[in-house]
């Protein structure tokens, strides 16, 4: 079960970047415009980065016209270093290192993503219970064609896909606002190809036309039933990067609810290139001395 | 719902609370159709909790284990001298634990590292039984070692595991550090692996790894305990390795990577875990035991093709024992049991696929073969051990309700079938630190099996978990 484990700390790492945008104005933009803006912010912002993430799960019910959880919400947490690079700076090479829950705690993982879908993923888990680093087979990003729930959450792989949208159909279906925002509300359909990977037969985002963040998008399936609803908050400007810090994905068909939230972003960091290599994986001394080393450079 | 749902939730909730698995809310009964878009959220939904935790406490893990063990089918046993006897079934295993993990990287390149075990054998466990009906209680240091790194050598001193081989868990090249199997169910992986104390040096360059152990107190693996299912009445006392002179280990693997591979280089000079024994001259007392040093040459790699990947590794060691029966030629002296140093090819396969996001397969073919086994063998001597032997690992893992809960399906055999183990497994997150396993393993043995003891037998048990 390594295989799925490791990719869900990994996705959670990218997902930080899911909403977040230049802050360049736009004028008069296509749909496809829109996202491919909000989609090469995503990946400034895993660039040379050093992220503290926290993914919080739980059922929710409503008081007093107010989401709440019914339960104690299952807590991840981890820490992750990343820098892209390649052709087009579109793969990304990043160490990732939970620490929460105390079970988990420790394990970490190293891993070369690939934008090309012809050349495999890499990627390195630590079992900190065995003191030892093993290899996963993580195949290529086109492998993937059932979306997988990232780290037993309510996200999952294809809520943080990016560089797909030759495989919409994007449609901008009217101005509007949403919390308090000017928006465009844009809809996207898959083609057949995609359909056939996709949970959603329709997805409808809302952009907030000044900062270009996503802050809503509403998740439809093949009977045009709202199945999930993600809203974004907590917008903040970041290296020039308008970053939602917190990410809220309603699954509305179970009731459960995953909160992510961006405890820690820091981008255009120095990231020492012998930083990112299985050393750091098993040597915690080193790896305790270069995130000071990062986190002094934050400060 | 009805009124009598909803109050089954609330005693639901109200029961489980003290577990921290709910949190009791009012929960509206039908959510279906509720307009989402004029609600908000609550101002706690996402307060990040404080933590009360005080900062001397915050490199520390602790686990605390519950183990409920018992086999369940009553029936009657083989022996191999053709006898048979009965097996009921009773408790075997209940059991209290205490992991302790410690993590400080205390100052620049430094880091401290410790783990320790401590054990609670409650009634029916067989420990308990082999403790003339006694609590017995148990403690065990098992990591303990300081760390120095700088930018391109690392040195760790102290009681600590070296893994070598890509395939975790049958690999013929992991044979550095010791281990312990006392029965078919561990709470933690330190119940198996023991460490060592040694010297480690890391030195990193570029792509490659270089690592060096020293082993200046070489431990052996020890006899099984008294009670449990592995356990023998030896014919006479099996004791700690007297320490005549002075033993020593050393060993390197060189270790690099490449697009979709690793490869290791290894080369050690060791003693073989498993100490020999032999009566003593007297005929009485204490076990003579012999600590045979020998040397391992090894290489292991790894490549991962898709969502395949293949681990494979191959140990060669030179001078290892074997047992032998040699029959002398006069009639009048009987037949007595040597040892003759052989050498020993062993290879580990292992396929590991992921099937999906959510579930993965591997399989594990161990085999070790003796080089030449009856060349050195005089003409009265006969090798009392299989020239081939080894093992076969399958195994089926399923992740699901979003990976809290975990299947695992797991076959494994002697190459000669000569003994089998299926076990089933299926582990649940109640919450983010409180998680029960439950776990039935059955075994199969023919009568001339080392596990022949274990035929039949079914056991079921559970392990919960509180982890904070």
């Amino acid at each position: 079960m390594m295989k799925p484990f490791c990719q869900r700390i990994r996705n959670v790492a990218l997902l930080c970047a899911l909403v977040s945008a230049s802050s360049s104005a736009v004028a008069q933009m296509s749909a496809r415009e829109i996202l491919e803006k909000v989609e090469d912010a995503q990946r400034t912002t895993t660039d040379s980065a050093f992220n503290r993430i926290q993914l919080s799960s739980c059922q929710f019910g409503v008081r007093d016209n107010q989401i709440t959880c019914a339960e104690r919400p299952r807590v991840k947490a981890l820490e992750s270093v990343g820098v892209n690079f390649g052709p087009s700076n579109k793969d990304t090479r990043s160490v990732s290192i939970v620490t929460e829950p105390p079970a988990e705690k420790g394990i970490g993982m190293l891993s070369v993503t690939y934008d090309d879908s012809d050349q495999d993923n890499e990627t390195w888990l630590y079992l900190s219970a065995l003191g030892t680093v093993k290899r996963i087979a993580s195949g290529n990003s086109d492998d993937d064609t059932e979306p997988a729930s990232i780290f037993g959450s309510e996200f999952t792989t294809e809520d943080q896909d990016t560089g797909k949208l030759d495989e919409y159909t994007l449609t901008l279906v009217e101005e509007s606002s949403e919390a308090g925002r000017d928006v465009w509300i844009i809809e996207s359909i898959p083609n057949a190809e995609r359909a056939r990977k996709t949970r959603y037969a329709r997805t409808v985002q809302y952009i907030d036309k000044e900062r270009l963040v996503l802050l809503r998008a509403d998740m439809y399936d093949q009977h045009d039933r709202e199945v999930k609803r993600l809203i974004a908050s907590r917008v903040e400007l970041i290296n020039e990067v308008w970053v939602a810090r917190s990410l809220t994905m309603m699954n509305l068909v179970s009731n459960r609810l995953s909160n992510m939230a961006i405890l820690e972003i820091n981008t255009g960091i120095n990231v020492p290139e012998d930083f990112l290599s299985q050393r750091t994986l098993t040597d915690v001394a080193f790896r305790e001395t270069e995130l000071q080393k990062l986190r002094e450079q934050i400060d | 719902m009805s009124h009598i749902a909803s109050l089954r939730r609330l005693l639901a909730a109200a029961a489980l609370s003290p577990l921290g698995i709910v949190q009791a809310q009012s929960i509206p009964d039908n959510i279906d159709g509720f307009d989402f878009d004029n609600v908000s959220f609550g101002d706690d939904l996402f307060a990040q909790p404080q933590s009360n935790t005080p900062e001397w406490l915050e490199p520390f893990t602790f686990k605390l284990s519950q183990q409920l063990f018992a086999q369940v089918n009553s029936h009657s046993v083989g022996r191999a001298d053709g006898s048979t006897g009965n097996r009921s079934a009773a408790l075997e295993n209940n059991r209290f634990s205490l992991l302790s993990r410690y993590q400080n990287p205390f100052a620049p390149g430094w880091l401290l590292q410790a783990s320790a075990q401590a054990k609670v054998y409650w009634p029916g466990d067989y420990e308990y039984r082999a403790n003339a009906e006694r609590i017995d209680t148990e403690f065990r240091l098992n990591e303990f070692f300081v760390q120095r790194s700088s930018s391109e050598n690392s040195l760790k001193v102290g009681a600590q595991t070296v893994v070598w081989g890509e395939n975790i868990g049958n690999s013929v090249l992991d044979v550095i550090n010791t281990s312990e199997f006392r029965d078919l169910t561990i709470i933690d992986i330190e119940d198996a692996r023991l460490n060592q104390w040694l010297v480690v040096w890391d030195r990193f360059v570029g792509n490659h790894q270089m690592s060096t152990f020293v082993n200046l107190y070489p431990e052996f693996n020890p006899p099984p305990v008294r009670g449990s299912p592995f356990f023998f009445e030896p014919a006479f006392n099996l004791t700690d390795y007297r320490r005549d002179q002075a033993l020593f280990e050393i060993g390197s693997q060189l270790r690099w990577s490449f697009a979709g591979s690793d490869v290791s280089l290894m080369a050690a000079y060791l003693y073989e875990n498993q100490l020999f024994y032999s009566a003593p001259s007297t005929g009485l007392g204490d076990a003579q035991s012999t600590a045979n040093d020998y040397l391992l040459l090894g290489l292991s790699a790894n490549r991962a093709i898709g969502k395949l990947l293949l681990n494979l590794d191959i140990a060669y060691s030179h001078d290892i024992l074997a047992t032998v029966l040699v029959t002398p030629f006069s009639p009048n002296e009987a037949p007595y049991l040597a040892t003759q140093a052989l050498n020993k090819l062993g290879a580990t396969l292992g396929f590991e696929y992921a099937i999906d996001n959510d579930q993965s397969i591997i399989l594990g073919l161990t085999a070790e073969a003796k080089l030449s086994p009856n060349s050195g063998l005089a003409n009265n001597e006969v090798l009392l051990e299989d020239e081939v032997s080894g093992n076969a690992l399958l195994r089926y893992s399923k992740n699901m309700r979003n990976g809290d809960l975990q299947l695992a399906v797991t076959v494994q055999s002697a190459l000669d079938a000569a003994s089998m183990l299926g076990s089933v497994s299926l582990n649940y997150a109640l919450s983010n630190n409180l998680a029960v396993m439950a776990q039935v393993i059955a075994t199969s043995a023919k009568r001339d099996s080392a596990l022949a003891v274990l035929d039949e037998d079914l056991r079921m048990g559970m392990t919960l978990s509180w982890t904070f």
